[in-house]
């Protein structure tokens, strides 16, 4: 249900209006709204506009970067100490791997699926494959996105499905993007999923996990 | 009729004697050669003798003294780490400490980190192939320099946070890009590809683009054709169709399309301007010549009546691809004619 409470919030966000958005987040705190109802018909609201306006074709880095500063510091004042996994949809592990020292698309998919209402652990970039199925075990995500900015990379894309099934970790999803794996098939890269965008993964990850908070 | 003429006559939508071929190869060419990355982008000789092996083997129609994207930046005091066979990437940025971009000063084209081993390279191409082959050397875009000089994620904060600036960091960078380019064209370099992908539509809106990088494109572009630039040929990848009515405006006469963009809808969109393009990048690593062959016939047929074509990947041909796939791409103009 809609929460009209929430509107300033989500236009702040929208607008990339850091301050505003943390200042309406402040004052829907003191208004006895709980954090996990405000990401929920706020946070998430907002991102949704967002990636309704942005298709394939309007789809810029700078629009979701502001909006995604503005959502990083209103999760920050509502969670100071990290996002309660219990209140989180479900968690997902992000990483460049390793040989790709590019963050930015990894860094943008973790703001869209925070404001997504995903709990995020970020593996960082250049991120060995051994490490990235370390924490696979230490978190038990839902799924592991994996964004590539060059070719090189494949061979090793091609070897998380099989390395998490090692450890009998085949439940979890493996989903690629960025510009170079988006060239890509899921079936040529060994994953579950190749995303177009950000919000792409999203959409994708909210189908496996039900669309709902744990 | 020699490359330099027939990329020309394509340029000016004449008749050639057969459609220009320009595999983006770059990296591929040290790859080819086995030698690796990491040296082949720091010895300007020993890319021209890759450029000039590879130019031998395919028969396309251009060589690149394309290092990387962080000539310019290391020139200007950027920390740099050199990945054994990889291109090298920024560690530090030149103003990451929040230096203003006029303490740096222009870097002097024939002293300046690497700078002075890419106009060796374009110097030997010259030499060796004259007008045989296209001689490209590569600038960065305004916008992208000034990414590469503060960080991308600085840099678009700073479009919101401080647009006076990101314009002035701007203008700095365009300036930065006239000198190299000059230095480009003097040392044998028929032309500089303007390299700018941070300008794609994929990373700031159209409107950014018209504001900031268009006027700027424009002056650099009006730069290189007064020191005699055979064509300003502008590489942009990505989603592009929303920016290229701004093309002409800009005075880009050869117009980089990406394997994502729909080649009908740019020539519509650019009449008279030469496209280049568009076979995927990820195809010369994962596909095969039979598919290579069909996608460029595609596209030949479909721009044979409209002229102004130059057939090349959408990007970079990646390092790693099959040199038959790339050789498919040659063969296929040949057999068109």
């Amino acid at each position: 249900m809609n929460d009209s409470r929430m509107s300033s919030l989500i236009a702040a966000i929208l607008d990339g209006d850091c301050a505003e958005a943390v200042s309406q987040a402040e004052h829907l705190v003191r208004g006895g709204a709980r954090p996990q109802h405000i990401v929920i018909q706020g946070v998430e609201a907002a991102m949704t506009a967002l990636d309704a306006k942005c298709t394939v074709q309007h789809f810029n880095l700078l629009e979701i970067m502001l909006a995604g500063r503005a959502v990083m510091e209103v999760m920050k004042f509502l969670y100071p100490t990290g996002m309660v996994t219990a209140e989180s949809k479900a968690t997902v592990l992000v990483a460049s791997l390793e040989g790709d020292v590019h963050d930015l698309g990894k860094n943008i998919l973790k703001i869209v699926l925070i404001g997504g209402g995903y709990h995020v652990v970020d593996c960082g970039k250049d991120c060995p494959l051994p490490k990235l199925v370390e924490a696979a075990e230490t978190s038990r995500p839902l799924a592991v996105g994996i964004s590539g900015l060059i070719t090189s990379i494949i061979p090793s894309v091609r070897q998380v499905k099989d390395a998490l099934l090692l450890r009998k970790l085949e439940r979890v999803k493996v989903i690629a993007g960025g510009a170079a794996l988006k060239q890509a098939s899921p079936g040529e890269l060994n994953v579950d999923f190749v995303a177009e965008s950000a919000f792409d993964g999203l959409h994708y990850l909210d189908r496996i996990a039900g669309g709902t908070h744990e | 009729m020699n490359s330099v003429q027939r990329t020309a006559a394509a340029v000016a939508f004449q008749e050639t004697d057969r459609v220009p071929v320009i595999a983006q190869v770059f990296g591929h060419a040290a790859t080819l050669a086995g030698v690796a990355l990491d040296d082949y982008v720091r010895h300007g000789e020993t890319l021209a003798a890759c450029q000039v092996a590879a130019w031998r083997r395919y028969g396309y129609d251009a060589v690149f003294a394309v290092m990387d994207a962080s000539v310019e930046t290391e020139a200007m005091g950027s920390l740099l780490r050199y990945r054994p066979n990889q291109y090298p990437v920024v560690e530090r940025y030149a103003l990451a400490d929040g230096r203003d971009c006029r303490e740096l000063g222009l870097p002097d084209p024939q002293q300046a980190g690497r700078m002075p081993e890419m106009l060796k390279t374009l110097g030997i191409l010259r030499r060796e192939l004259g007008d045989e082959a296209l001689v490209v050397g590569c600038v960065l875009g305004p916008f992208t320099l000034a990414a590469q000089l503060l960080g991308l994620e600085t840099t678009l904060y700073l479009a919101i946070d401080d647009p006076p600036r990101l314009e002035q960091l701007m203008d700095f960078a365009a300036q930065v890009v006239i000198s190299f380019g000059r230095a480009q064209l003097q040392a044998g370099a028929h032309l500089p590809v303007v390299f700018d992908p941070a300008a794609s539509p994929a990373v700031v809106p159209a409107s950014f683009f018209r504001e900031f990088e268009l006027p700027r494109l424009a002056q650099v572009f009006r730069a290189l054709t007064a020191e005699g630039a055979a064509a300003n040929w502008l590489h942009i990848a990505g989603p592009v169709a929303a920016i290229l009515p701004y093309y002409a405006k800009a005075g880009v006469q050869i117009a980089n399309v990406d394997y994502c963009v729909n080649v009908a809808e740019a020539a519509k969109l650019l009449p008279t301007t030469c496209l280049d393009g568009n076979i995927k990048s990820l195809t010369f690593v994962e596909g095969n010549p039979a598919g290579i062959e069909s996608e460029a016939q595609s596209l030949l047929r479909m721009l044979r009546q409209r002229g102004g074509f130059v057939l090349s990947s959408g990007c970079e041909i990646p390092p790693e691809s099959r040199p038959e796939n790339i050789a498919a791409m040659v063969d296929a103009v040949r057999a068109s004619g």
